[in-house]
Protein backbone atom coordinates (compact mmCIF):
# COMPACT_ATOMS: atom_id res chain seq x y z
CA UNK A 1 0.00 0.00 0.00
CA UNK A 2 1.08 3.69 -1.05
CA UNK A 3 0.12 6.65 1.02
CA UNK A 4 1.11 9.96 0.32
CA UNK A 5 0.19 12.57 2.58
CA UNK A 6 0.36 16.43 2.13
CA UNK A 7 3.10 16.36 0.16
CA UNK A 8 4.53 19.57 -1.58
CA UNK A 9 7.78 19.96 -3.90
CA UNK A 10 9.08 23.14 -4.04
CA UNK A 11 11.99 24.61 -6.39
CA UNK A 12 12.74 27.98 -5.47
CA UNK A 13 9.67 29.24 -5.30
CA UNK A 14 8.10 27.18 -7.84
CA UNK A 15 5.60 24.41 -6.60
CA UNK A 16 5.84 21.63 -8.91
CA UNK A 17 3.84 19.22 -6.64
CA UNK A 18 1.41 21.54 -4.05
CA UNK A 19 0.00 19.38 -1.42
CA UNK A 20 -1.25 16.25 -2.82
CA UNK A 21 -2.49 13.63 -0.83
CA UNK A 22 -3.90 9.76 -2.43
CA UNK A 23 -3.70 5.72 -1.13
CA UNK A 24 -3.32 3.17 -3.76
CA UNK A 25 -3.94 -0.05 -2.45
CA UNK A 26 -2.17 -3.47 -3.10
CA UNK A 27 -2.95 -4.57 -6.58
CA UNK A 28 -4.64 -2.06 -8.31
CA UNK A 29 -2.88 -0.53 -11.21
CA UNK A 30 -3.04 3.34 -11.15
CA UNK A 31 -2.79 5.57 -13.90
CA UNK A 32 -0.82 9.09 -13.30
CA UNK A 33 -2.19 11.43 -15.88
CA UNK A 34 -1.29 15.08 -16.87
CA UNK A 35 -0.23 17.08 -19.27
CA UNK A 36 3.58 17.33 -20.15
CA UNK A 37 5.00 19.35 -16.80
CA UNK A 38 1.80 18.78 -14.67
CA UNK A 39 4.39 17.54 -12.03
CA UNK A 40 3.81 13.36 -12.76
CA UNK A 41 7.76 12.36 -13.04
CA UNK A 42 8.25 14.75 -9.75
CA UNK A 43 5.65 12.91 -7.59
CA UNK A 44 7.26 9.33 -9.04
CA UNK A 45 10.84 10.59 -8.29
CA UNK A 46 9.21 11.42 -4.41
CA UNK A 47 7.72 7.61 -4.39
CA UNK A 48 10.80 6.19 -5.31
CA UNK A 49 12.92 8.30 -2.70
CA UNK A 50 14.57 9.55 -6.14
CA UNK A 51 14.05 12.89 -4.77
CA UNK A 52 13.06 14.49 -1.04
CA UNK A 53 9.74 15.86 -0.74
CA UNK A 54 9.75 19.60 0.68
CA UNK A 55 6.97 18.70 3.41
CA UNK A 56 4.66 16.18 3.67
CA UNK A 57 4.70 12.37 4.24
CA UNK A 58 4.98 9.28 2.25
CA UNK A 59 4.31 5.52 3.58
CA UNK A 60 5.32 2.79 1.37
CA UNK A 61 4.27 -0.74 3.08
CA UNK A 62 4.46 0.98 6.28
CA UNK A 63 7.69 2.20 5.77
CA UNK A 64 8.40 5.93 5.92
CA UNK A 65 10.37 6.77 2.92
CA UNK A 66 12.33 9.51 4.59
CA UNK A 67 12.96 7.37 7.70
CA UNK A 68 12.91 3.89 6.19
CA UNK A 69 14.40 4.29 3.19
CA UNK A 70 16.50 1.17 2.31
CA UNK A 71 13.13 -0.97 3.11
CA UNK A 72 11.28 1.34 1.42
CA UNK A 73 13.00 1.53 -1.63
CA UNK A 74 12.98 -2.76 -1.55
CA UNK A 75 9.44 -2.50 -2.61
CA UNK A 76 9.74 -0.81 -5.38
CA UNK A 77 10.40 -1.42 -8.87
CA UNK A 78 10.79 1.73 -11.10
CA UNK A 79 11.35 2.39 -14.67
CA UNK A 80 12.45 6.28 -14.89
CA UNK A 81 11.35 8.53 -18.19
CA UNK A 82 13.50 8.17 -20.98
CA UNK A 83 14.43 4.65 -20.14
CA UNK A 84 18.37 5.33 -18.92
CA UNK A 85 20.22 2.20 -18.94
CA UNK A 86 23.87 1.22 -18.44
CA UNK A 87 24.55 1.34 -22.48
CA UNK A 88 27.96 -0.72 -22.22
CA UNK A 89 26.74 -3.77 -20.67
CA UNK A 90 24.89 -6.09 -22.60
CA UNK A 91 21.04 -7.30 -21.59
CA UNK A 92 21.82 -9.90 -19.37
CA UNK A 93 25.10 -8.23 -16.96
CA UNK A 94 22.37 -5.18 -16.70
CA UNK A 95 19.61 -7.33 -15.15
CA UNK A 96 22.52 -9.22 -13.12
CA UNK A 97 23.98 -5.64 -11.85
CA UNK A 98 20.43 -4.68 -11.16
CA UNK A 99 19.91 -8.03 -9.41
CA UNK A 100 23.03 -7.19 -7.08
CA UNK A 101 22.62 -3.55 -6.06
CA UNK A 102 18.65 -4.55 -5.14
CA UNK A 103 20.56 -7.22 -3.49
CA UNK A 104 19.12 -10.07 -4.44
CA UNK A 105 20.20 -13.48 -2.54
CA UNK A 106 23.60 -14.91 -4.27
CA UNK A 107 22.39 -18.41 -4.37
CA UNK A 108 18.14 -17.37 -6.20
CA UNK A 109 20.05 -14.56 -8.53
CA UNK A 110 21.14 -16.54 -11.56
CA UNK A 111 17.50 -18.50 -11.70
CA UNK A 112 15.39 -15.07 -11.15
CA UNK A 113 17.93 -13.23 -13.83
CA UNK A 114 16.72 -15.79 -16.30
CA UNK A 115 12.86 -15.68 -15.25
CA UNK A 116 12.69 -11.98 -15.63
CA UNK A 117 14.70 -12.08 -18.80
CA UNK A 118 12.10 -14.82 -20.30
CA UNK A 119 9.05 -12.91 -18.84
CA UNK A 120 9.81 -9.73 -20.42
CA UNK A 121 11.21 -11.81 -23.54
CA UNK A 122 14.69 -10.73 -24.15
CA UNK A 123 15.81 -14.35 -24.05
CA UNK A 124 17.01 -13.50 -28.03
CA UNK A 125 18.89 -10.68 -26.98
CA UNK A 126 20.51 -10.89 -23.76
CA UNK A 127 24.12 -11.38 -24.33
CA UNK A 128 23.53 -8.23 -27.07
CA UNK A 129 25.01 -4.77 -26.01
CA UNK A 130 22.16 -2.74 -24.93
CA UNK A 131 23.26 0.36 -26.94
CA UNK A 132 22.55 -1.92 -30.01
CA UNK A 133 18.78 -2.19 -29.28
CA UNK A 134 16.51 -0.95 -30.35
CA UNK A 135 13.83 1.16 -28.71
CA UNK A 136 11.35 -1.23 -27.81
CA UNK A 137 13.97 -4.08 -26.76
CA UNK A 138 15.33 -0.71 -24.26
CA UNK A 139 12.18 -0.41 -22.98
CA UNK A 140 11.95 -4.02 -22.00
CA UNK A 141 15.36 -4.23 -20.58
CA UNK A 142 14.75 -0.83 -18.37
CA UNK A 143 10.99 -2.76 -17.27
CA UNK A 144 13.48 -5.99 -16.55
CA UNK A 145 15.59 -3.68 -14.24
CA UNK A 146 12.30 -2.69 -12.36
CA UNK A 147 10.94 -6.15 -11.86
CA UNK A 148 14.14 -7.77 -10.67
CA UNK A 149 14.49 -8.35 -6.86
CA UNK A 150 10.89 -9.33 -6.80
CA UNK A 151 9.47 -5.21 -5.35
CA UNK A 152 5.66 -5.46 -4.78
CA UNK A 153 5.02 -1.75 -6.36
CA UNK A 154 6.10 -1.22 -9.90
CA UNK A 155 6.19 2.42 -10.63
CA UNK A 156 6.64 3.31 -14.83
CA UNK A 157 7.52 6.21 -15.71
CA UNK A 158 5.79 6.90 -19.34
CA UNK A 159 6.29 3.07 -20.34
CA UNK A 160 4.93 3.20 -23.96
CA UNK A 161 6.51 6.48 -25.00
CA UNK A 162 8.95 6.39 -28.45
CA UNK A 163 7.44 2.72 -29.22
CA UNK A 164 6.12 1.76 -32.49
CA UNK A 165 2.13 0.41 -32.47
CA UNK A 166 3.05 -3.15 -32.03
CA UNK A 167 4.97 -2.45 -29.32
CA UNK A 168 2.91 -0.38 -27.75
CA UNK A 169 0.28 -3.09 -27.67
CA UNK A 170 3.24 -5.80 -26.25
CA UNK A 171 4.00 -3.71 -23.61
CA UNK A 172 0.46 -2.76 -22.40
CA UNK A 173 -0.23 -6.60 -22.41
CA UNK A 174 2.89 -6.95 -20.22
CA UNK A 175 2.08 -4.38 -17.66
CA UNK A 176 -1.76 -6.10 -17.56
CA UNK A 177 -0.15 -9.42 -16.82
CA UNK A 178 2.18 -7.90 -14.16
CA UNK A 179 -0.25 -6.20 -13.02
CA UNK A 180 -2.00 -9.60 -11.79
CA UNK A 181 0.90 -9.90 -9.29
CA UNK A 182 1.92 -6.44 -8.61
CA UNK A 183 0.71 -2.95 -7.55
CA UNK A 184 1.51 -0.78 -10.61
CA UNK A 185 1.89 2.72 -11.16
CA UNK A 186 2.29 4.49 -14.80
CA UNK A 187 2.22 7.70 -15.84
CA UNK A 188 0.96 8.61 -19.14
CA UNK A 189 -0.28 11.75 -20.66
CA UNK A 190 -2.16 9.27 -23.52
CA UNK A 191 -5.70 8.76 -22.38
CA UNK A 192 -6.76 5.74 -24.00
CA UNK A 193 -3.73 3.95 -22.52
CA UNK A 194 -4.84 4.34 -19.15
CA UNK A 195 -8.16 3.98 -19.65
CA UNK A 196 -7.19 0.42 -21.24
CA UNK A 197 -5.12 -0.33 -18.64
CA UNK A 198 -6.24 1.26 -15.27
CA UNK A 199 -8.56 0.55 -12.73
CA UNK A 200 -7.93 3.71 -11.06
CA UNK A 201 -7.01 7.32 -12.56
CA UNK A 202 -5.57 10.11 -10.52
CA UNK A 203 -5.59 13.24 -12.86
CA UNK A 204 -2.66 15.55 -12.23
CA UNK A 205 -2.67 19.00 -13.17
CA UNK A 206 -0.21 21.79 -12.46
CA UNK A 207 0.64 19.92 -9.39
CA UNK A 208 -2.39 19.36 -8.15
CA UNK A 209 -4.88 16.73 -8.13
CA UNK A 210 -7.72 16.85 -9.81
CA UNK A 211 -9.44 14.17 -9.58
CA UNK A 212 -9.14 10.47 -8.52
CA UNK A 213 -11.58 7.84 -10.04
CA UNK A 214 -12.13 4.60 -11.92
CA UNK A 215 -11.60 5.96 -15.74
CA UNK A 216 -15.64 4.46 -16.32
CA UNK A 217 -16.81 7.41 -13.40
CA UNK A 218 -15.07 9.76 -14.90
CA UNK A 219 -16.37 9.80 -18.36
CA UNK A 220 -19.84 9.70 -16.62
CA UNK A 221 -19.10 12.86 -14.75
CA UNK A 222 -18.86 14.73 -17.92
CA UNK A 223 -21.45 13.41 -19.97
CA UNK A 224 -24.18 14.25 -17.91
CA UNK A 225 -24.53 17.30 -19.73
CA UNK A 226 -25.63 16.10 -22.79
CA UNK A 227 -25.03 17.54 -26.33
CA UNK A 228 -26.87 16.82 -29.72
CA UNK A 229 -25.51 17.47 -33.10
CA UNK A 230 -28.09 18.35 -35.83
CA UNK A 231 -27.91 18.31 -39.21
CA UNK A 232 -30.52 20.17 -41.11
CA UNK A 233 -32.03 22.20 -43.67
CA UNK A 234 -33.72 24.65 -42.70
CA UNK A 235 -34.96 26.85 -45.68
CA UNK A 236 -37.66 29.03 -43.88
CA UNK A 237 -35.06 29.99 -41.31
CA UNK A 238 -36.92 29.25 -38.32
CA UNK A 239 -34.14 27.69 -36.12
CA UNK A 240 -33.32 30.57 -34.48
CA UNK A 241 -36.72 30.89 -32.78
CA UNK A 242 -36.14 26.74 -31.93
CA UNK A 243 -34.86 27.99 -28.80
CA UNK A 244 -38.31 29.44 -27.26
CA UNK A 245 -40.16 26.01 -28.83
CA UNK A 246 -38.43 23.82 -26.97
CA UNK A 247 -37.89 25.17 -23.27
CA UNK A 248 -35.45 22.84 -22.27
CA UNK A 249 -33.20 23.76 -24.45
CA UNK A 250 -29.74 25.77 -22.70
CA UNK A 251 -27.58 26.27 -25.55
CA UNK A 252 -28.30 26.18 -29.61
CA UNK A 253 -25.01 26.94 -31.73
CA UNK A 254 -24.38 26.98 -35.08
CA UNK A 255 -21.44 24.51 -35.94
CA UNK A 256 -21.16 24.86 -39.58
CA UNK A 257 -23.00 25.61 -43.01
CA UNK A 258 -22.36 22.72 -45.46
CA UNK A 259 -21.91 23.41 -49.19
CA UNK A 260 -25.33 21.85 -49.94
CA UNK A 261 -26.99 24.04 -48.06
CA UNK A 262 -27.92 21.87 -44.69
CA UNK A 263 -26.44 23.18 -41.08
CA UNK A 264 -24.96 21.58 -38.44
CA UNK A 265 -25.71 22.71 -34.65
CA UNK A 266 -24.87 21.39 -31.51
CA UNK A 267 -27.81 21.24 -29.19
CA UNK A 268 -27.22 21.60 -25.37
CA UNK A 269 -30.04 20.42 -23.47
CA UNK A 270 -30.98 21.15 -19.72
CA UNK A 271 -29.46 18.52 -16.90
CA UNK A 272 -30.37 14.75 -18.14
CA UNK A 273 -32.81 15.38 -20.22
CA UNK A 274 -32.93 13.16 -23.84
CA UNK A 275 -34.35 15.93 -26.43
CA UNK A 276 -34.13 13.46 -29.11
CA UNK A 277 -37.73 12.63 -29.42
CA UNK A 278 -38.83 16.29 -29.10
CA UNK A 279 -36.37 17.71 -31.62
CA UNK A 280 -38.01 14.97 -34.38
CA UNK A 281 -41.43 16.18 -33.38
CA UNK A 282 -41.01 20.05 -33.17
CA UNK A 283 -38.57 20.31 -36.09
CA UNK A 284 -41.37 18.36 -38.40
CA UNK A 285 -44.03 20.87 -36.78
CA UNK A 286 -41.33 23.58 -37.69
CA UNK A 287 -40.89 22.13 -41.26
CA UNK A 288 -37.20 21.80 -40.74
CA UNK A 289 -35.85 18.70 -41.97
CA UNK A 290 -33.32 17.12 -40.09
CA UNK A 291 -31.01 14.65 -42.15
CA UNK A 292 -28.67 13.48 -38.98
CA UNK A 293 -28.90 13.44 -35.66
CA UNK A 294 -26.56 12.37 -33.31
CA UNK A 295 -25.62 12.54 -29.30
CA UNK A 296 -22.47 13.46 -28.30
CA UNK A 297 -19.67 10.68 -27.02
CA UNK A 298 -17.93 11.59 -24.35
CA UNK A 299 -14.43 10.23 -24.03
CA UNK A 300 -11.93 10.43 -21.48
CA UNK A 301 -10.13 12.62 -23.15
CA UNK A 302 -12.95 15.33 -23.14
CA UNK A 303 -13.00 14.41 -19.23
CA UNK A 304 -9.52 14.89 -18.92
CA UNK A 305 -9.70 18.31 -21.01
CA UNK A 306 -12.53 19.26 -19.14
CA UNK A 307 -11.08 19.04 -16.10
CA UNK A 308 -8.42 20.42 -16.79
CA UNK A 309 -9.64 23.86 -17.99
CA UNK A 310 -12.50 23.76 -15.36
CA UNK A 311 -9.24 23.35 -12.77
CA UNK A 312 -7.30 26.53 -14.31
CA UNK A 313 -10.31 28.47 -14.19
CA UNK A 314 -10.51 28.04 -10.72
CA UNK B 1 28.54 -2.31 -3.01
CA UNK B 2 31.01 -5.08 -4.30
CA UNK B 3 28.42 -5.15 -7.13
CA UNK B 4 29.11 -1.64 -8.15
CA UNK B 5 32.79 -1.82 -7.67
CA UNK B 6 32.48 -4.97 -9.99
CA UNK B 7 30.59 -2.75 -12.71
CA UNK B 8 32.55 -0.19 -12.53
CA UNK B 9 35.87 -1.77 -13.63
CA UNK B 10 34.17 -3.57 -16.01
CA UNK B 11 33.08 -0.35 -17.62
CA UNK B 12 36.19 1.00 -17.40
CA UNK B 13 37.75 -1.65 -19.63
CA UNK B 14 34.59 -2.27 -21.77
CA UNK B 15 34.88 1.52 -22.53
CA UNK B 16 38.47 2.89 -23.61
CA UNK B 17 38.94 4.73 -20.73
CA UNK B 18 41.10 2.19 -18.76
CA UNK B 19 42.90 1.20 -21.40
CA UNK B 20 44.07 5.29 -22.42
CA UNK B 21 44.29 5.75 -18.67
CA UNK B 22 46.75 2.95 -18.02
CA UNK B 23 48.28 2.96 -21.35
CA UNK B 24 49.10 6.72 -21.39
CA UNK B 25 50.08 6.20 -18.16
CA UNK B 26 53.02 3.43 -18.79
CA UNK B 27 53.69 5.33 -22.41
CA UNK B 28 55.03 8.77 -20.64
CA UNK B 29 56.46 6.16 -17.64
CA UNK B 30 58.30 4.54 -20.20
CA UNK B 31 60.02 7.77 -21.75
CA UNK B 32 60.98 9.04 -17.94
CA UNK B 33 62.25 5.96 -16.90
CA UNK B 34 64.51 5.75 -20.64
CA UNK B 35 65.57 9.36 -20.30
CA UNK B 36 66.14 8.89 -16.67
CA UNK B 37 68.06 5.47 -16.52
CA UNK B 38 69.76 5.98 -19.23
CA UNK B 39 70.70 9.25 -19.38
CA UNK B 40 72.20 9.53 -15.32
CA UNK B 41 73.15 5.94 -15.99
CA UNK B 42 71.14 5.38 -12.31
CA UNK B 43 69.39 2.49 -10.80
CA UNK B 44 66.93 4.75 -9.08
CA UNK B 45 63.67 3.60 -9.67
CA UNK B 46 62.05 5.79 -6.97
CA UNK B 47 63.18 8.95 -8.70
CA UNK B 48 61.27 7.95 -11.69
CA UNK B 49 57.82 8.51 -9.94
CA UNK B 50 58.52 12.34 -9.56
CA UNK B 51 58.12 12.23 -12.92
CA UNK B 52 55.50 9.77 -12.48
CA UNK B 53 53.46 12.18 -10.46
CA UNK B 54 53.33 14.67 -12.59
CA UNK B 55 51.69 12.52 -15.44
CA UNK B 56 49.15 11.30 -12.55
CA UNK B 57 48.34 15.06 -11.77
CA UNK B 58 47.12 15.35 -15.61
CA UNK B 59 45.50 11.71 -16.01
CA UNK B 60 43.71 11.35 -12.91
CA UNK B 61 40.34 13.05 -14.24
CA UNK B 62 40.42 10.79 -17.48
CA UNK B 63 39.25 7.92 -14.90
CA UNK B 64 37.36 10.50 -12.26
CA UNK B 65 35.51 12.67 -14.67
CA UNK B 66 32.81 10.61 -15.65
CA UNK B 67 31.97 8.77 -12.59
CA UNK B 68 28.97 10.94 -11.55
CA UNK B 69 28.86 13.20 -14.15
CA UNK B 70 27.83 10.50 -16.49
CA UNK B 71 25.61 8.67 -14.63
CA UNK B 72 23.70 12.28 -13.80
CA UNK B 73 23.74 13.48 -18.05
CA UNK B 74 22.18 9.89 -18.67
CA UNK B 75 19.92 9.89 -15.43
CA UNK B 76 21.50 6.12 -14.76
CA UNK B 77 21.79 7.51 -11.19
CA UNK B 78 18.11 6.78 -11.14
CA UNK B 79 18.78 3.01 -10.83
CA UNK B 80 21.38 3.83 -8.79
CA UNK B 81 19.72 6.12 -6.09
CA UNK B 82 16.44 4.23 -6.08
CA UNK B 83 17.83 1.12 -5.36
CA UNK B 84 18.48 0.08 -1.54
CA UNK B 85 22.13 1.04 -1.86
CA UNK B 86 23.16 3.81 0.48
CA UNK B 87 24.81 7.11 -1.31
CA UNK B 88 27.87 6.54 0.64
CA UNK B 89 28.34 3.12 -0.55
CA UNK B 90 27.94 3.87 -4.11
CA UNK B 91 30.47 7.00 -3.31
CA UNK B 92 32.99 4.27 -1.68
CA UNK B 93 32.54 1.82 -4.64
CA UNK B 94 33.27 4.40 -7.30
CA UNK B 95 36.24 5.27 -5.33
CA UNK B 96 37.81 1.68 -4.76
CA UNK B 97 37.13 0.99 -8.29
CA UNK B 98 39.15 4.45 -9.58
CA UNK B 99 41.72 3.18 -7.27
CA UNK B 100 42.18 -0.15 -7.94
CA UNK B 101 42.95 0.81 -11.90
CA UNK B 102 45.60 2.86 -10.20
CA UNK B 103 47.21 -0.01 -8.57
CA UNK B 104 46.70 -2.31 -11.57
CA UNK B 105 48.93 0.27 -12.95
CA UNK B 106 51.20 0.91 -10.57
CA UNK B 107 51.77 -3.35 -10.67
CA UNK B 108 52.86 -2.57 -14.67
CA UNK B 109 55.36 -0.95 -13.13
CA UNK B 110 57.03 -3.69 -11.56
CA UNK B 111 58.09 -4.48 -14.93
CA UNK B 112 60.55 -1.23 -14.87
CA UNK B 113 61.92 -2.72 -11.38
CA UNK B 114 62.69 -5.98 -13.33
CA UNK B 115 64.50 -4.33 -15.72
CA UNK B 116 66.48 -2.75 -13.49
CA UNK B 117 67.15 -5.44 -11.41
CA UNK B 118 69.29 -6.60 -14.63
CA UNK B 119 71.34 -3.65 -14.15
CA UNK B 120 72.08 -3.32 -10.61
CA UNK B 121 70.29 -3.40 -7.51
CA UNK B 122 67.61 -1.19 -6.84
CA UNK B 123 66.05 -1.15 -3.32
CA UNK B 124 62.76 -2.61 -3.22
CA UNK B 125 62.17 -1.23 0.31
CA UNK B 126 61.80 2.40 -1.03
CA UNK B 127 60.43 1.25 -4.45
CA UNK B 128 57.90 -0.36 -2.14
CA UNK B 129 57.22 2.85 0.08
CA UNK B 130 57.53 5.09 -3.33
CA UNK B 131 54.43 2.88 -4.38
CA UNK B 132 52.61 3.59 -1.32
CA UNK B 133 53.70 7.14 -1.57
CA UNK B 134 52.12 7.01 -5.15
CA UNK B 135 48.80 4.91 -3.93
CA UNK B 136 48.11 8.33 -1.34
CA UNK B 137 48.70 10.70 -3.93
CA UNK B 138 46.61 9.19 -6.65
CA UNK B 139 43.64 8.38 -3.73
CA UNK B 140 43.77 12.35 -2.90
CA UNK B 141 43.49 12.98 -6.84
CA UNK B 142 40.73 10.56 -7.26
CA UNK B 143 38.38 11.68 -4.24
CA UNK B 144 38.92 15.29 -5.73
CA UNK B 145 37.80 13.72 -9.25
CA UNK B 146 34.99 12.07 -8.02
CA UNK B 147 33.40 14.94 -5.89
CA UNK B 148 34.36 17.55 -8.84
CA UNK B 149 32.08 14.57 -11.14
CA UNK B 150 29.38 14.73 -8.26
CA UNK B 151 28.97 18.91 -8.99
CA UNK B 152 27.66 18.81 -12.63
CA UNK B 153 26.93 17.02 -15.71
CA UNK B 154 29.41 17.75 -17.68
CA UNK B 155 32.17 15.31 -18.23
CA UNK B 156 34.48 17.87 -19.59
CA UNK B 157 33.55 20.58 -17.04
CA UNK B 158 34.08 17.83 -14.01
CA UNK B 159 38.17 17.40 -16.23
CA UNK B 160 38.69 21.00 -16.56
CA UNK B 161 37.85 21.88 -12.68
CA UNK B 162 40.00 18.67 -11.15
CA UNK B 163 43.06 19.99 -13.52
CA UNK B 164 42.58 22.96 -12.43
CA UNK B 165 42.79 22.23 -8.99
CA UNK B 166 45.74 19.85 -9.47
CA UNK B 167 47.46 22.37 -11.48
CA UNK B 168 46.87 24.91 -8.31
CA UNK B 169 47.48 22.89 -5.51
CA UNK B 170 51.21 22.54 -7.87
CA UNK B 171 52.31 25.73 -8.20
CA UNK B 172 50.96 27.64 -5.02
CA UNK B 173 54.18 27.16 -2.98
CA UNK B 174 56.04 29.19 -5.62
CA UNK B 175 53.72 32.08 -5.02
CA UNK B 176 54.36 31.93 -1.12
CA UNK B 177 55.61 29.14 1.44
CA UNK B 178 52.71 29.42 3.39
CA UNK B 179 51.15 27.42 0.82
CA UNK B 180 54.21 24.34 0.84
CA UNK B 181 51.41 22.26 3.35
CA UNK B 182 48.96 22.50 1.30
CA UNK B 183 50.60 21.21 -1.89
CA UNK B 184 49.53 17.54 -3.09
CA UNK B 185 52.74 16.81 -5.10
CA UNK B 186 54.83 18.17 -2.59
CA UNK B 187 53.64 15.54 0.19
CA UNK B 188 54.39 12.78 -2.25
CA UNK B 189 58.05 14.59 -2.81
CA UNK B 190 59.62 12.81 0.70
CA UNK B 191 58.28 9.18 -0.11
CA UNK B 192 60.54 8.58 -2.88
CA UNK B 193 63.39 9.08 -0.47
CA UNK B 194 62.35 6.07 1.39
CA UNK B 195 60.75 7.27 4.35
CA UNK B 196 56.74 7.55 5.35
CA UNK B 197 56.37 10.78 6.66
CA UNK B 198 53.53 10.21 9.20
CA UNK B 199 52.29 13.76 8.51
CA UNK B 200 51.79 13.35 4.81
CA UNK B 201 50.46 10.29 4.83
CA UNK B 202 47.64 11.45 7.54
CA UNK B 203 47.25 14.71 5.58
CA UNK B 204 46.69 12.31 2.02
CA UNK B 205 44.03 10.28 4.09
CA UNK B 206 42.25 13.08 5.78
CA UNK B 207 42.03 14.91 2.58
CA UNK B 208 40.60 11.98 0.52
CA UNK B 209 38.18 10.96 3.55
CA UNK B 210 37.00 14.98 3.17
CA UNK B 211 36.52 14.70 -0.43
CA UNK B 212 34.30 11.83 -0.52
CA UNK B 213 32.40 12.95 2.26
CA UNK B 214 31.63 15.90 0.56
CA UNK B 215 30.83 14.03 -2.85
CA UNK B 216 28.24 12.06 -0.26
CA UNK B 217 26.81 15.26 1.36
CA UNK B 218 26.24 16.77 -1.88
CA UNK B 219 24.51 13.81 -3.35
CA UNK B 220 21.84 13.79 -0.42
CA UNK B 221 21.81 17.44 -0.96
CA UNK B 222 20.68 16.70 -4.07
CA UNK B 223 17.98 15.24 -3.24
CA UNK B 224 16.25 17.99 -1.49
CA UNK B 225 17.08 20.56 -4.72
CA UNK B 226 16.55 18.21 -7.75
Amino acid sequence: MIEVKNVTKKYGKVKAVDDISFTINDGEIVGLLGPNGAGKSTTMNMLTGFIEQTSGTIIIDNYDMLKKPKKAKREIGYMPEGVPLYTDLTVKEFVKYMAEIKKVDKKERKEKVEKIIEQTGLKDVQKKLIKNLSRGYKQRVSMAGALVGEPKILILDEPTVGLDPKQITEIRNLIKELGKTHTVILSSHILSEVSQICNKVIIINKGKIIAIDTPEHLEDKVSSNNCIYVTVEDTENKMKDIKEKITDIEKIELVQENEDGTKEYMIEAKQDVDLRKTIFSEFAKENITIFEMKKADTTLEDAFMKLIEGGENK
Amino acid sequence: MWAVIKKEIKSYFYSPVGYVFIGLFLIMFSIFFYTDVFTYQSTNFEYIFYSGATILTFIVPILTMRTFAEERKTGTEQLLLTSPLSITKVVIAKFIAATLIVIITELCTFLYFAILCFFGTPHITTALVTLLGFLLLAMSYISFGILASSITENQIIAGVITIGFFILTWFLPSFSDIFTNFSLINMFSKFPTGQIDIADTVTFITFTIACLLLTVIFMQRRKSVR
